[in-house]
């Protein structure tokens, strides 16, 4: 097995149009989660973690207009997100022919889909219109990539819930390793629409109140929206090249719960194995890791979980680790979350600087061994970092990040 | 309806049922439909014809009398006015 490279990261979240505005973001603790204003929705929740208007990526530029006019919402996220991971890692246009795309995505064009909808009901258009529809397909994002940024190798899209663009970045991953590619691009893209906020929203899944994992009184999630990318390439060939190598990826596992279509096992036992066989895929001890992106949605169910994995994992050390969930600022990004968070987890490494679990307030006397990272977060440098993604339905992912050098 | 109304309904048309992204005011009458005229392909010519069938009550059975009537603005404009006073 072959060294994988991270040599590019890009992101469009909450806090902003860039992986600037999101490192800012989270070192300051701001809070992404504001009033839903998508769509309307009549129902207990009415917030969300919406990514500001932005221009659009200078690539769209050479897609054909037609197509532009028709790209979804995460179209236009992933692109801006691909845009800025691909310029930081300077791949040149041969390099950009032979990589592989991986992309992980929950619901496409659903917004899209769901307008096309509402004008056949209204009467407003007579018969279905085709080009409203065309966005659609999870696949749409890959293939936009692939054209605006001439991008001939592998290409794949993954849907596994929350865990989809985790999946990604371990594909991707497993691709390089194994030498049948040099270069990949993972991404994950999702934007919020009204059937994913109204199912969880009638699942009580949403917290009116904004989330607060890990707090004592965390009553759900928050939905947020986003796209991050991140260009992985064979450790060897990168630093041939001689460019800057921002983390590495050292190893990753996935794995299934086979409980339930929406509650994770309480026993969390399919997590359990997710973090023991990415830690053994990477060969690396459990005392080697030194900072923990949480999955931390916030809903009573996960964290629960989540805290007992992490328990039987590190033991009476976990006092010692830092765990932050960063959801608390950019929402739960569903098919995006894993990317965002892997970013985030390449930021800490390549930075020292551990984002805090932002919102925060009365932290769970149940848990009071555990060291959240309160705000503005902290400056500390960590060699080895966990990330995990647990989607619906028991689709895990572990990824073990290391420090670049 | 005068011809000058029915030249603006139908770049109208052009602009919000494509969703184009110009006034439709800007578009010339001799303007080509596609090619490079205004940027369409052929996903808008198959909903082109689903526009002006709908819009304007006529019948565009084949690509002959589509190539026809999508020739320009002005092609367009003659071809729903033909049509309907044979209605």
């Amino acid at each position: 097995m072959g060294h994988v490279a991270v040599t590019g990261i890009g992101a469009v979240t909450a806090l902003g149009g860039d992986v600037g505005a999101l490192a800012a973001g989270l070192v300051e603790g701001r809070c992404g989660i504001g009033p839903l204003t998508r769509f309307a929705h009549a129902g207990r929740c009415r917030l969300a973690a919406e990514v500001p208007e932005l221009a659009p990526a200078a690539a769209t530029a050479v897609l054909p207009p037609a197509t532009v006019r028709r790209l979804s919402r995460p179209d236009h996220l992933a692109l801006a997100a691909a845009e800025q991971a691909l310029r930081q890692a300077g791949l040149d246009p041969v390099l950009r022919e032979r990589a592989g795309i991986f992309v992980g995505a929950t619901v496409g064009g659903m917004a899209e889909s769901e307008d096309a909808y509402r004008r056949r009901r209204s009467g407003e258009d007579r018969r279905w219109r085709l080009s409203r529809l065309l966005g659609t397909p999870l696949s749409t994002s890959a293939a936009a990539i692939a054209q605006a940024f001439g991008m001939h190798g592998p290409r794949a899209t993954y849907s596994t819930a929350c865990s989809s663009s985790a999946l990604a970045i371990a594909e991707a991953a497993t691709a390089i390793a194994s030498g049948r590619i040099e270069t990949a691009l993972a991404v994950g893209t999702d934007a919020l629409c009204r059937i994913t906020y109204a199912g969880f929203d009638a699942l009580q899944a949403l917290d009116p109140q904004g989330c607060r994992p890990f707090d004592r009184d965390r009553g759900g999630l928050s939905l947020g929206e986003g796209a991050a990318a991140l260009v992985l390439e064979d450790a060897a060939r990168a630093r041939a090249r001689g460019v800057r190598v921002l983390a590495r990826v050292l190893g990753h596992a996935t794995t299934s719960d086979a409980h339930h279509v929406t509650a994770p096992d309480p026993e969390g036992r399919g997590a359990l194995a997710a973090v023991r066989g990415a830690l053994a895929a990477a060969g690396v001890p459990s005392e080697a890791v030194d900072y923990v992106n949480a999955h931390g949605t916030g809903t009573r169910q996960n964290d629960d979980a989540e805290v007992r994995v992490l328990r039987a994992v590190f033991g009476r050390r976990l006092a010692r680790i830092p765990v932050s969930s960063t959801k608390a600022q950019v929402g739960h990004c569903l098919g995006a979350a894993g990317a965002v968070e892997a970013v985030v987890t390449v930021l800490a490494l390549d930075t020292s600087l551990l984002p805090p679990t932002a919102t925060l307030l009365t932290p769970d006397p149940a848990w009071s061994d555990l060291d959240l990272v309160p705000t503005p977060g902290r400056r500390a440098p960590i060699a080895v970092a966990l990330t995990s993604s647990y989607g619906f339905g028991g689709h895990n992912v572990t990824l073990i990040l290391g420090r670049g050098e | 309806m005068d011809r000058h109304a029915l030249f603006t309904e139908v770049k109208q048309l052009l602009v919000t049922g494509l969703r184009l992204d110009r006034p439709a005011a800007d578009i010339p009458d001799d303007s080509p439909i596609f090619g490079d005229g205004l940027g369409l392909d052929s996903i808008d010519a198959l909903e082109l014809v689903v526009l002006v069938e709908d819009r304007f009550r006529v019948s565009i059975p084949d690509e002959e009398v589509g190539k026809r009537a999508f020739a320009s603005v002005r092609s367009l404009v003659d071809f729903i006015t033909e049509e309907r006073g044979a209605q």
